[in-house]
């Protein structure tokens, strides 16, 4: 019985300590104000019984996997070509710096303005935050490519196409791996700034019309929802890929 | 006057099993009488307790049951000063090499109008005069290891513990190193509780030889080195000791295994 | 004037030029050249504007105090919980999980509700940027907890050392690196969430200005607000802290920085 460890124990208590406490708090406010925990489930499911809240997630989630294939693929791509030329990577690096330190909802409210209520506003957000972020794993990726490894495949003459497919990139893999969760946990978080100024549906439509009618529960239902299902896509796709990728790793103490 | 600087009476340890399910014991009953002044090496194979003693004698490990008793050479029993010299240098690297002996001289609680003549003189003694402002990242193996000594030294302890300072170090080096200390040994004469596995280090460096079996740890044999200082390491006596004691360890391994 | 710094060089330039060309080939109202954004800065410094009639060098100044407040308050906060929660196991067992749940909340969320709970007020706003941004802290902190080196402590205690001084010359220098990591990453992180919460909840400041600009879709003011935000914040990153950064680890072989 994997869930009786004792080790789990202190932090089932102490979750049921703060549940209780939140259900006592809750008692002194409004429920469109605090809502306790149980009328939170209950504001969930009464949501998720309607068709229209799953076209709605599904919108936010269809503009988070653009921008996160696009960010990955463009960005590994900058970040490969960085790590192997010098040149390159003077070029860019600057721009991955200036880049990075941008909020979203400047590039939220640009987005707007330049391409309105549309899907591309969100991507083009995410992208612009996200790429700069996974070319600098990858780069830091290529940069730590074990020399006597590529120096081992030239003794043996082997051709490009082979390095790239049984040297290279499998050394880039961790990096690969490491910058897709995180890249995931921020591009969904972008994604609800960008839809919240200016998406005609979505989740982040959502939270910023319950804000302007100050329902917090109804933010909460949503946020809570959402992120359950940001948090299962992890760890139920995510983390069990990249396990099965790295299964010939031994495993770590 | 105090005869023996450290007394060890019927020392048990038990550590848990590493399976998780109850306790083996690593030492028992293990008693131990070592004489001021004396240089004591206690010889066994890796992984039969050697440094769970050191770090019991030190105080960073707790005992199950007996005594141990540490005597100042005036005495007195308690604030008998312990050095510790371990296998790794373990200094603070990011302190100067003065500032690391002035750590140990500041947990000593030793009087700071001393500190830089000691730093001074043991850096001497070790050979490494001058480093003083040097970071450890910066020195070899056998130079960090050379300040670890230094900085036992300095704070002049009663008592020296030394957990096979040597065997992180090449060859080369470890018998330089174990020449010099003989020599640093001659100005400074604390009492030396010298741990190792190498049967010719005991030999050539100290003058009693404690032999310890495994599993659990326990003293078996004890041998007097009576030759003279300064030795040569190719002395053909220390050889012929040491060919006995082999056979000796081998004898009790047997039995250990039957 | 070496290779790699040309290099920067023709980056900037060719990223100016492309702006540019770009300006002229649309409108301002899409995308205003850099001369025109140069100039609303500047007017911006030296004439009051906006709804409340206040140079910029007002909302750069309430901006830049938010973000110092904030910033301390997290990481003070932060290096205590993480400590507690890094050193002591059973604590980690007890209330780790409220902070992987404290990191998975989306800040946009997080802003939002601290407004209706508490107001259109700083006291709002700055809640909603401390709670965001301690777990980061938090997190770097348990990671430094737990690398403490138990072999150096040993040796601490071997010589007998007192409490204060395991603390002061053993375990603080040991958790610079991450009190550092986690230093730069806070400030990275809190300003970009003051930006956001003088997006909505806020009166004054750098965020206030260029939402204000953005309802109005002057996208000259917007553009010219988001830039020197930027500017400022890459000084500060780049400049400011890299070289304290430099000194606190001169012991460091130099591969390792």
């Amino acid at each position: 019985m994997k869930f009786f460890r004792p080790e789990a124990v202190p932090g089932f208590l102490s979750a049921i300590g703060l549940l209780l406490v939140w259900t006592g708090v809750s008692r002194f406010f409004l429920p469109t104000f605090l809502p306790s925990p149980l009328a939170l489930l209950s504001q969930m499911f009464s949501i998720f019984s309607h068709a229209a809240a799953y076209l709605v997630i599904g919108k936010t989630l269809e503009r988070v996997f653009a921008g996160l294939v696009l960010s990955m693929l463009l960005g590994s791509l900058i970040g490969l070509v960085m790590g192997l030329r010098r040149s390159v990577e003077s070029f860019f690096d600057g721009w991955i710096m200036v880049l990075l330190t941008f909020p979203s909802i400047c590039w939220a409210f640009l987005a707007v303005l330049w391409f309105g209520l549309s899907d591309i506003a969100p991507i083009f957000t995410i992208v612009l935050i996200v790429l700069p972020y996974v070319a600098m794993n990858i780069w830091e990726g290529a940069k730590a490519i074990d020399r006597e490894l590529s120096d081992m495949a030239t003794v043996f003459r082997a051709p490009r196409f082979l390095f790239l497919r049984k040297v290279l990139i499998p050394q880039l893999m961790p990096y690969i791996f490491s910058s897709l969760r995180i890249s995931f946990a921020l591009s969904w978080k972008i994604a609800l700034v960008s839809e919240a100024f200016g998406a005609s549906r979505g989740v982040g439509k959502e939270l910023m019309y319950w804000f302007q009618g100050t329902r917090a529960d109804m933010m909460l239902a949503w946020g809570a929802s959402f992120m359950l299902l940001m948090v299962a896509i992890d760890a139920l796709v995510l983390r069990p890929w990249e396990n099965r990728v790295f299964s010939w790793r031994p495993a770590a103490v | 006057m105090a005869t023996h600087a450290v007394v060890i009476d019927g020392l048990c340890k038990k550590f848990p099993s590493p399976n998780g399910r109850g306790e083996f014991t690593v030492i028992d009953s293990l008693s131990l009488q070592i004489a001021c002044g004396s240089f004591a090496s206690i010889v066994g194979p890796s992984g039969c307790g050697k440094s769970t003693l050191l770090n019991i004698i030190a105080g960073i490990e707790p005992r199950d049951a007996g005594e141990v008793r540490v005597q100042s050479q005036d005495g007195a029993d308690s604030g008998a000063r312990i050095g510790y010299v371990f296998q790794s240098p373990r200094l603070l690297n990011w302190l100067t090499v003065e500032d690391n002996i002035k750590f140990a001289l500041e947990a000593q609680n030793i009087g700071r109008s001393s500190w830089n003549e000691r730093v001074t003189k043991y850096l001497h003694m070790v050979g490494l005069a001058g480093q003083e402002r040097n970071f450890p990242l910066k020195l070899s193996g056998g130079m960090q290891q050379r300040v670890a000594i230094a900085r036992a030294l300095a704070i002049e302890p009663d008592i020296l513990l030394m957990d096979e300072p040597f065997s992180h170090l090449d060859e080369i080096t470890a018998r330089k190193m174990r020449v010099d200390l003989m020599q640093i040994l001659e100005h400074a004469r604390p009492t030396i509780l010298f741990v190792t596995h190498s049967l010719r280090e005991a030999v050539f460096l100290s003058e009693e030889v404690y032999m310890m079996s495994v599993k659990p740890a326990r003293i078996f044999k004890h041998l007097r080195v009576d030759i003279p200082r300064p030795r040569e390491p190719e002395d053909p006596r220390l050889f012929d000791l040491e060919k006995g004691l082999v056979k000796e360890f081998f004898a009790v391994l047997e039995q250990d295994f039957r | 004037m070496n290779r790699q710094t040309g290099l920067r060089w023709l980056s900037v330039l060719s990223f100016v030029a492309v702006w540019w060309l770009g300006s002229l080939v649309s409108s301002p109202e899409i995308l205003p050249g850099p001369l025109v954004i140069g100039r609303t800065i500047l007017t911006n410094f030296t004439t009051t504007t906006g709804p409340e009639e206040k140079s910029a060098a007002f909302h750069v100044a309430i901006t830049l105090a938010r973000i110092l407040f904030s910033f301390s308050v997290a990481m003070i906060l932060g290096i205590a919980v993480g400590l507690a929660i890094g050193l002591r196991r059973k604590v980690e067992l007890a209330f780790g999980y409220l902070i992987s749940l404290a990191l998975t909340i989306p800040t946009l969320l997080a802003v939002f509700l601290c407004v209706i709970w508490f107001g259109f007020s700083e006291a709002g706003g700055l809640f909603a940027v401390i709670l965001t941004v301690t777990p980061f802290v938090a997190v770097n902190m348990i990671a430094g907890a737990k690398a403490l080196d138990k072999e150096l402590i040993d040796m601490a205690h071997a010589f007998n050392a007192r409490r204060g001084l395991l603390v002061r010359k053993v375990l603080v220098w040991q958790l610079m690196p991450y009190i550092f990591s986690a230093f730069r990453y806070a400030f990275g992180m809190t300003w970009k969430i003051v930006a956001l919460a003088e997006s909505f909840g806020l009166k004054y400041g750098i965020g206030y200005m260029f939402t204000f600009w953005f309802e109005q879709f002057n996208m000259a003011q917007v553009m010219a607000w988001v830039m020197l935000f930027v500017a400022i914040m890459l000084v500060i990153e780049h400049g400011v802290i890299a070289r304290f950064e430099a000194k606190i680890f001169a012991w460091r072989p130099a591969h390792a920085v």
